[in-house]
């Protein structure tokens, strides 16, 4: 596993990830430090400024002000502070929750497999977007809320996968073999099925991260997500939208923002993928 | 054949029942949670204290939880949702007039997105083992990271907003009196043989249509691309190649036919979450289908709206999952025998 994580390492795009990855997560640890503003200071003699580099920007704002005169810079960073946390705690709560039930659908079958496949099937016939939207109706606003709604709809995404991957590994001799040695239930799981699914595991995680990232920035958007006090994306989005013909760069620099950060996650998946399959490394492909 | 498809349908429409039961127990209990008062805010604002609590009882909320999922599931049946609280028209009424528009969208950019997904997977197939295909493989990453909603706001800008190419708001411009037959607009203007109107219908759906297609081709050009690499390792390829068969040949007619099937799977489970994504861009282009709807009434936390339109949205994904399956058989011939 070490050697094709140092392979991975040598990939171009991988690395390009790693680096948007890393940027976005230092903007967002560090934010208080970065933010040349207070996020949610109004400066309304200066709103709807263009970028520094524009003839009529101001310094003052790098990237100009919104239609109540606050720091577009200091929003983003902040935004990015709202975006990884929803990305990094939504995505391992869903892989925990998906994980362990895809291991005990797919380990001991029977009447739970049975109840878990139908609740899969209930989830998986709501869209996405309608399911957190109706949950985030019941609720209400606000980060938290908007972590479990992601949480509650996206456990699907591991369980469904996970599941299939463990049926079989379970066939494998060697899982066979443990429980002849004695090992119990728990022990065989922990010690012989998690290591054979586990790459696939961090790869949906990183995959995970992208989608947390647009769902939060789409309920946000619809007015759904954080709370307004909070800086979001999808919130900058929102407002930009409205003044689209005075001020086009509000909305490019949360779309930009957006894209590098799904960007970022979807080829660091997609080269963990890579890496950590070993029927695809047999191929070469 | 045919007793086949239909034996699937009835099997799958069977299983899907239950399935929408569970949804509506769902819905209920989670919209139930809310601290609203539905009696409340069905009153006008002069409405004594007395007043409410005689709408309470005469909504049935004075009982407990399960009669009202009763009472609330009887109606249901019948094709009652009740009031909308904000519009104060019938809510069932209200989703049959949008839920056209919406799937008039999802037709529209489903279609974009085959055809996108066919082209670009061709595309990467053909690119393999070149010195482009890492190119092509990073551009097809890129696009796969552009959702729909980004797409929808980019399209906006640049072609709404800065070139004024196209319009952007609505399904019709100022002017047009809509005919209403299906409520399916580019069916209606046909059928009563308003060219004019059907091409100006045409053009308020192609921003909203190509931001979505966009945003769900790039999983189907990868997923065709693999399947084409897997498939190319049959024998029956190189048979062709032996038998003399021209490359191209052997692509559409040999490769295609199988490496097709894998991505009409995916296709079927895209084409219910493009159906979910439609509700995004319909808020970004002002479009009047059930997203406009769904989101208003979430704003307005307009209970039986959200009921009779989250309801909706899971029937219309059983029903298309139910077709792709039927599709899937009619396309697969080994799946033909009993």
């Amino acid at each position: 596993m070490l050697e094709s994580l140092s392979r991975m390492l040598r990939s171009g795009r991988v690395l390009v990830a790693l680096c948007l990855v890393i940027f976005i997560g230092a903007c967002a640890a560090f934010a208080p430090l970065i933010a040349p503003h207070d996020p949610a200071e109004q400066n309304l003699l200066a709103i709807l400024l263009p970028p520094a580099w524009a003839s009529a920007g101001d310094p003052v704002f790098p990237l100009g002000t919104d239609s109540l005169g606050r720091c577009v810079l200091s929003r983003l960073i902040y935004g990015a502070r709202t975006a990884m946390t929803v990305a990094i705690v939504a995505s391992l709560g869903a892989m925990l929750i998906g994980s362990i039930l895809a291991h005990v659908c797919g380990y001991f079958g029977g009447i739970a497999d049975w109840i878990i496949g139908r609740a899969v099937d209930v989830w998986m016939s709501f869209p996405p977007v309608i399911l957190s939207l109706v949950l985030m109706v019941g609720l209400g606003t606000g980060l938290d809320k908007v972590i479990l709604a992601i949480v509650l709809v996206d456990w699907t995404r591991f369980c469904r996968v996970l599941r299939s991957e463990v049926l079989i590994v379970r066939q494998r001799d060697y899982v066979a073999a443990a429980r002849l040695v004695g090992f119990t239930h728990w022990q065989t799981i922990m010690r012989e099925i998690l290591p054979a699914t586990l790459p696939l595991l961090i790869t949906l995680v990183s995959l995970e991260m992208a989608i947390a990232i647009v769902v939060e920035a789409i309920l946000s958007f619809v007015g759904m997500g954080v709370k307004p006090d909070e800086a979001a994306w999808g919130q900058m989005i929102a407002d930009a939208r409205q003044y689209l013909y005075q001020s086009p760069w509000n909305l490019a620099f949360p779309l930009l923002a957006i894209f590098a950060a799904v960007t970022g996650f979807n080829l660091l998946g997609d080269g963990l993928r890579r890496a950590l399959d070993v029927r695809l490394v047999q191929i070469g492909r | 054949m045919l007793v086949t498809v239909l034996k699937l349908l009835g099997r799958r429409l069977l299983a899907a029942a239950p399935i929408l039961l569970v949804v509506s127990i769902l819905l209920f209990c989670v919209l139930r949670v809310l601290p609203v008062d539905p009696a409340a805010m069905s009153l006008p604002p002069s409405a004594t204290l007395a007043d409410i609590e005689a709408k309470r009882r005469e909504m049935g909320l004075d009982q407990p939880l399960y009669r009202q999922y009763l009472i609330w599931l009887g109606d249901a049946l019948h094709g009652e949702f009740g009031r909308s609280i904000h519009y104060r028209r019938d809510a069932a009424t209200l989703v049959r007039e949008t839920l056209p528009a919406t799937l008039e969208l999802a037709i529209a950019a489903m279609a974009i997105a085959a055809i996108l997904g066919l082209c670009g997977g061709l595309l990467l197939f053909a690119l393999r083992a070149t010195p482009m295909e890492a190119v092509a493989d990073l551009s097809s990453m890129l696009l796969l990271s552009i959702p729909e909603f980004v797409w929808g706001l980019i399209l906006l800008f640049l072609f709404g907003v800065t070139l004024q190419l196209l319009p952007f708001t609505g399904r019709l411009s100022p002017g047009f009196m809509r005919p209403s037959l299906t409520g399916f607009l580019l069916l209606d203007t046909l059928l009563t043989g308003r060219l004019d109107m059907f091409f100006d219908a045409l053009k308020h759906m192609v921003l909203p249509a190509v931001a979505l297609g966009l945003a769900f081709s790039p999983a189907m050009m990868r997923v065709l691309r693999s399947s084409l690499l897997d498939v190319y390792h049959e024998d029956y390829i190189e048979q062709a190649r032996l038998r003399g068969l021209s490359e191209g040949r052997i692509l559409i007619a040999h490769a295609l036919k199988n490496a097709a099937l894998p991505t009409l799977t995916l296709a079927g489970v895209q084409f219910g979450i493009l159906f979910g994504g439609t509700l995004l861009v319909e808020v970004i282009y002002s479009y009047p289908g059930l997203g406009n709807l769904m989101v208003d009434a979430v704003r307005n936390a307009d209970l039986p709206i959200i009921q009779a339109a989250g309801l909706t949205y899971c029937v219309v994904v059983l029903l298309i999952n139910t077709l792709v399956d039927s599709l899937y058989l009619v396309l697969n011939p080994k799946l033909r025998v009993r």
